[in-house]
C-alpha cells in the first residue's frame, strides 16, 4: 500500500489531503455546527419586521451601522451584551456591517422608543444635536412592500428551515409562536394589523391615517424592525 | 596543518579587523555594555562559522562511503545505516516534554479566549469601579448622574433635559399638565415593581376638574389655587398620593417632585403615558442609577 502510494505521487498527494483535511473538519464543523444555533431567545422575524429589514437594506443603513457589538467592555456598557452566533440564526442576508458612522443597531430595540425613532429618522440632528445622519423623509410617504417580505418568509420557511408557526423558546423559560401567513392577502392583513399597534406610539397624523386607509409607509416597517432587536 | 585552516584563520583575522576599523570608525563602543555584548558575540559567531564550515569542507574532501547497507532501496538507491545522531535525539526528547508542558501551559488547557479576557476586563472595571466610588459626596454624585445623563438620558430627555420640545418629558418638572390629564383619563400602571397596584382610570370625569387637577399637580400643589385643590379631593387623589402629593410606599408614587426612588423606579420599570414610551434602563449598576438619580432630583429643583 506505502510502497503503491510512494510510487505515484498523484494519489499520495490525494491521501495527504484526505488526512489533514479530516483533522480540520473535525476541529471546525462540530463547534460550527453549535455556534450556528439559534440562542434561546431568537425568534424569526414578523412579516412587517422583514419588510423593515427590506426597508434598513434598501437605504443602506449597514453602511453606516454595524449590528455587532464585540465583547469589550467599551461597547457592552453602551450596546447591551456582546452579540452571539446564534443571534444571526434568521438573517439572511446578515447585516453585521463593517463600519460605524453611526452606532451599533443590534440591541436598539432596548434602549430607544417607537416615537423616538419617528423623530429621529424625520430629522436626525432634531434629537441628537450635531448628527451628521440625513433625514429619512421618503419613508414616511413611500409604501412598504409587504409581499416580498413574504415571498422573503416563505423562502425562509421552506429552504432554511426557520421555524415559523412553531413554537420558539424565550429567554423567560417560555414559548412564543411567530405566525406567517398562508396566502399573500392574509400576510398583508398580519401585516396590517403589526402596523396599527406601532402607530399607536407614533405622533404623525399623516402615517396615522394612510395605515387607517390600509396603506403601510416605509417608517412603520423600519420601526418594527429597528424595536425587534434586542 | 592543512592548508583550509590557514585560509580559515585569515578570514577570521580579516573579519575581526575590519569590524574593529568599523566600530572605531563609527565611535568605539563607548563603555555601552550592549555594544560589548554585539561585539563579542560576533566575534564569536565569525570564529564558530569559520571553523565548523572548514571542518566540513574537509570532511568532504576526504571522506569514503562505507558501512552497512540497509536492506530498503529504493530504485536500486541504497542507503548506510547511520546511528542515530546524539544532537538530533536530544532535541527530539527535549520537544516530547515540551509539548507536554505546551499542552498544559499553552493551548489548549489554557487557551486564550476572547470572552475569558472580557469577563476579566469586565470583573477588573467593576471591581475599580466599586473601589474608587464606595462613597461619594452629594457633588460627585451629582457629576457622575450628568454624565449618566447625558450618555443614557440625553437623546431623548435633551442635553438640557427639557424634553426638546415635548419629545419626552422634561425632568425641571415633576409632571405635565397633559400628562396628569392623560394619567387621570387612561389611569396608570407602569410602575409595577413599586408600586404592583396601578391607579385607575376616570377617578374624575369631569372636564373642568380634570383641568382644575392638572393645573394644580403640574405647577406644584400651590396652596391659594382653591378650586385645584377642591378637584384634587374630589378625585380622591389624596387618599394614595397624600394631600400634597407626597405619596404612600407601596401605593402610589411622590407628584409633588422627583426624588431617588422614584427616579430609580422609573429607570427599573420604563414608562408609557401621554408623551410616548421609555424603555427601562437596566444597563445602569446601582451606583449609577443612585447618581442619575441624584441629579434629576437636583435639576428638577433647580440646582
Amino acid at each position: 500500500m506505502f510502497h503503491w502510494l510512494e510510487k505515484h505521487p498523484f494519489f499520495f498527494a490525494v491521501g495527504v489531503f484526505l488526512v489533514i483535511a479530516f483533522a480540520g473538519l473535525v476541529e471546525i464543523l462540530p463547534n460550527f455546527a453549535q455556534a450556528a444555533q439559534p440562542t434561546v431567545g431568537t425568534k424569526p422575524y414578523t412579516v412587517l419586521e422583514m419588510a423593515g429589514r427590506e426597508v434598513y437594506i434598501k437605504n443602506s443603513c449597514n453602511a453606516c451601522h454595524s449590528q455587532l457589538i464585540r465583547p469589550f467592555k467599551a461597547e457592552t456598557d453602551r450596546y447591551g451584551h456582546y452579540s452571539l452566533s446564534g443571534e444571526y440564526a434568521y438573517d439572511r442576508p446578515f447585516l453585521w456591517g463593517s463600519k460605524r458612522t453611526g452606532p451599533d443597531l443590534h440591541r436598539v430595540g432596548n434602549y430607544r422608543t417607537t416615537d423616538w425613532h419617528e423623530n429621529h429618522m424625520k430629522d436626525p440632528a432634531a434629537v441628537v444635536p450635531g448628527s451628521i445622519m440625513p433625514a429619512y423623509g421618503w419613508m414616511f410617504t413611500n409604501i412598504a412592500d409587504i409581499n416580498t417580505a413574504y415571498a422573503s418568509q416563505l423562502t425562509n420557511a421552506q429552504f432554511f428551515s426557520v421555524p415559523y408557526n412553531k413554537p420558539v423558546p424565550t429567554k423567560d423559560g417560555g414559548t412564543v409562536t411567530v405566525a406567517m401567513a398562508n396566502s399573500v392577502a392574509e400576510a398583508n392583513k398580519m401585516a396590517l394589523d403589526e402596523a396599527k399597534v406601532i402607530t399607536a406610539g407614533m405622533k404623525d397624523k399623516d402615517v396615522q391615517d394612510m395605515v387607517a386607509a390600509g396603506k403601510i409607509p416605509e417608517i412603520v416597517a423600519l420601526i418594527a424592525y429597528l424595536n425587534s432587536l434586542k | 596543518m592543512n592548508k583550509l585552516y590557514v585560509v580559515g584563520a585569515l578570514f577570521v583575522a580579516a573579519m575581526l579587523g575590519f569590524t574593529y576599523v568599523a566600530m572605531d570608525i563609527k565611535g568605539g563602543m563607548n563603555g555601552d555594555i550592549v555594544n560589548m555584548l554585539a561585539i563579542a558575540g560576533a566575534v564569536v559567531l565569525v570564529i564558530v562559522s569559520v571553523f565548523v564550515v572548514t571542518k566540513y569542507v574537509r570532511q568532504m574532501q576526504s571522506d569514503t562511503a562505507g558501512g552497512e547497507l540497509a536492506e530498503e532501496n529504493w530504485d536500486s538507491i541504497g542507503e548506510y545505516k547511520n546511528p542515530l545522531p546524539m544532537g538530533w535525539a536530544i532535541i527530539f526528547l527535549g520537544l516530547i516534554v515540551w509539548a507536554g508542558w505546551y499542552f498544559i501551559v499553552g493551548y489548549p488547557v489554557n487557551a486564550y479566549s476572547q470572552i475569558g479576557e472580557y469577563n476579566e476586563d469586565s470583573a477588573k472595571a467593576n471591581a475599580k469601579f466599586e473601589e474608587k466610588y464606595t462613597s461619594l459626596t452629594a457633588e460627585e454624585l451629582h457629576n457622575m448622574g450628568e454624565s449618566v445623563f447625558l450618555v443614557n438620558c440625553a437623546p431623548c430627555h435633551g442635553l438640557d433635559a427639557d424634553g426638546m420640545n415635548g419629545k419626552a418629558a422634561n425632568l425641571h418638572k415633576r409632571i405635565a399638565e397633559d400628562s396628569v390629564k392623560h394619567v387621570v383619563n387612561n389611569g396608570a400602571n407602569n410602575l409595577k415593581t413599586t408600586f404592583p397596584g396601578g391607579m385607575p382610570p376616570m377617578l374624575l370625569q369631569d372636564k373642568a376638574q380634570i383641568d382644575a387637577v392638572a393645573k394644580y399637580v403640574a405647577n406644584g400643589f400651590k396652596a391659594d389655587d382653591a378650586a385645584g385643590k377642591a378637584a384634587f379631593t374630589a378625585g380622591t387623589c389624596n387618599s394614595c398620593h397624600g394631600e400634597n402629593g407626597e405619596g404612600m410606599p407601596s401605593v402610589a408614587p411622590k407628584i409633588n417632585g422627583w426624588d431617588a426612588e422614584m427616579v430609580s423606579t422609573v429607570l427599573k420599570d420604563g414608562k408609557k403615558g401621554a408623551i410616548g414610551a421609555m424603555p427601562a434602563f437596566t444597563n445602569l449598576n446601582a451606583t449609577q442609577v443612585k447618581a442619575v438619580s441624584t441629579y434629576i432630583t437636583d435639576i428638577s429643583k433647580g440646582e
